[in-house]
């Protein structure tokens, strides 16, 4: 590799939620094989501008480096992504960071993605097994149908589905294709199933599935390739069943 | 977790993806089709609608599987409008201008078929009526878009409608049905169009 090479880095700044956001770009000496989370290491090492100025380093988040927390996603050159695999060999120059825009921005590129978590609430994504005493082990699970539902379990719930999608705005209530792909993985477990009711009522709640608009952005933006329009397509034949089904049983 | 269940919500949305094909998709398709007897001229044509308008309780008719419909999909569908952001600058996959040109089609169906009835069923309709509108360059721009328009926004609902009743569920078959879907549009596009270019002679 040439000597004096360097990566551009172009970064959108925020100091505070309320703050003014301004464009900062950085020059760092190249290195083969770097990601956009070591170039950020290597900003907060030295945070000078390209023009020489002085600034706060860059705060971000990241946690597991290896794409399955989640918690680096960012858009990076305009499509949300997590940064640790984002490979700087493999970008377009300058690379521009910005936060993502669908979550309340913290500082710089951290935003608050609590949301995700409320809506994973919202629609009860977890198998109730707690109790006062051992309710044994529950019922056995197909394989084949552990193999499909273990590809939704691969959610790390990052946000990109949310950045990704037409529906999810400040106008709109609309959970997002993550916590809506959950309930298909915790309905299709036998014990989960127990309580599938609880979680298809949920989704026709305002925000629920109903608010897809079907531009299927989600599934192309997951970085996990998780099959999302067709736990929705899947989700409609169910709520569709159980909205019917509940109304005639009234 | 959601403290007050509200499933009208979902129950409107499903009203208003079911109007699109019943009875609105189903209805334009057959005034579409109908139409058709304007390339036997205007005699052949009056004579139709003269048909048309003295049917038995054609106004309750209309009123019920025509009017009614059409506002409540044009007012909700305005607000489902409304509450979507395009990103198609970022995302420009073909299902993500579909979803838009959807939005814009639909809006752009309101405004034809407002101005459409009222020149039309409100005024007087004739073959000698919808001459003196296409005739002119930008009343023929007009319709030929609330046409095409029209027949996309049937189109591509019904390819959406197939995923909201959970019928065509994983990609492939989402796939095959846009085929159907598109070969759908391309031939009722083509009768509403022919039935333009009979009024231009």
């Amino acid at each position: 590799m040439a000597e004096g090479k360097t990566i551009r880095l172009k970064i959108r700044r925020q100091d505070g939620p309320d703050k003014p956001s301004r464009w900062e770009e950085f020059s760092l000496p190249y290195r083969p094989k770097m990601n956009v989370i070591s170039c950020l290491m290597e900003v907060q090492k030295y945070p000078v501008t390209s023009d020489g100025k002085v600034t706060s380093p860059v705060v971000w988040e990241c946690n597991c480096l290896e794409e399955v927390c989640g918690a680096c996603t960012m858009n990076i050159n305009g499509q949300a992504r997590q940064a640790c695999s984002a490979l700087i060999d493999q970008l377009q120059q300058p690379v521009v960071l910005e936060p993502l825009t669908k979550f309340p921005l913290i500082r710089d590129l951290m935003v608050d993605r609590q949301i995700m978590f409320d809506n994973l609430k919202k629609v009860r994504a977890w198998i109730p097994i707690d109790g006062t005493y051992d309710l044994g082990p529950g019922p056995r699970m197909a394989e084949v149908k552990r193999q499909w539902a273990y590809e939704l379990s691969k959610c790390m719930t990052c946000g990109c589905c949310m950045e990704a999608c037409p529906q999810i705005n400040a106008r709109s209530k609309f959970i997002g294709p993550a916590a809506i792909s959950q309930v298909r993985l915790f309905n299709a477990h036998p014990t989960g199933e127990m309580n599938k009711h609880e979680r298809l009522a949920a989704l026709l709640d305002e925000g629920g599935i109903a608010d897809c608009g079907n531009a299927q952005n989600c599934v192309q933006a997951c970085p996990k390739q998780i099959p999302l329009t067709t736990s929705l397509a899947d989700l409609n034949r169910e709520t569709n069943k159980f909205a019917v089904s509940r109304w005639l049983r009234k | 977790m959601s403290s007050v269940q509200s499933p009208y919500h979902f129950l409107i949305r499903r009203i208003h993806s079911l109007l699109g094909l019943l009875p609105i998709g189903v209805f334009l398709t057959f005034h579409l089709f109908l139409n058709l007897s304007a390339q036997g001229g205007a005699a052949l044509y009056d004579k139709v609608i003269g048909t048309m308008r003295n049917f038995p309780g054609i106004f309750v008719i209309e009123l019920i599987v025509i009017f009614i419909p059409i506002a409540v999909h044009a007012v909700y569908g305005t607000w489902v409008v409304y509450t979507g952001q395009s990103n198609l600058l970022k995302y420009r996959y073909a299902r993500n201008w579909f979803y838009i040109i959807q939005r814009v089609s639909g809006l752009y169906t309101v405004v034809f078929v407002i101005t459409h009835v009222w020149a039309l069923r409100v005024g007087e309709a004739s073959f000698a009526a919808l001459q003196h509108l296409v005739t002119n360059p930008w009343g023929l721009v007009f319709y030929a878009l609330g046409i095409i328009f029209a027949v996309f926004h049937f189109a591509n609902g019904l390819w959406a409608f197939a995923i909201t009743w959970g019928l065509t569920v994983g990609p492939h078959s989402q796939k095959i049905w846009s085929y159907v879907c598109t070969l759908l549009f391309i031939v009722i596009t083509v009768v509403g169009l022919s039935d333009l270019s009979a009024f231009l002679r």
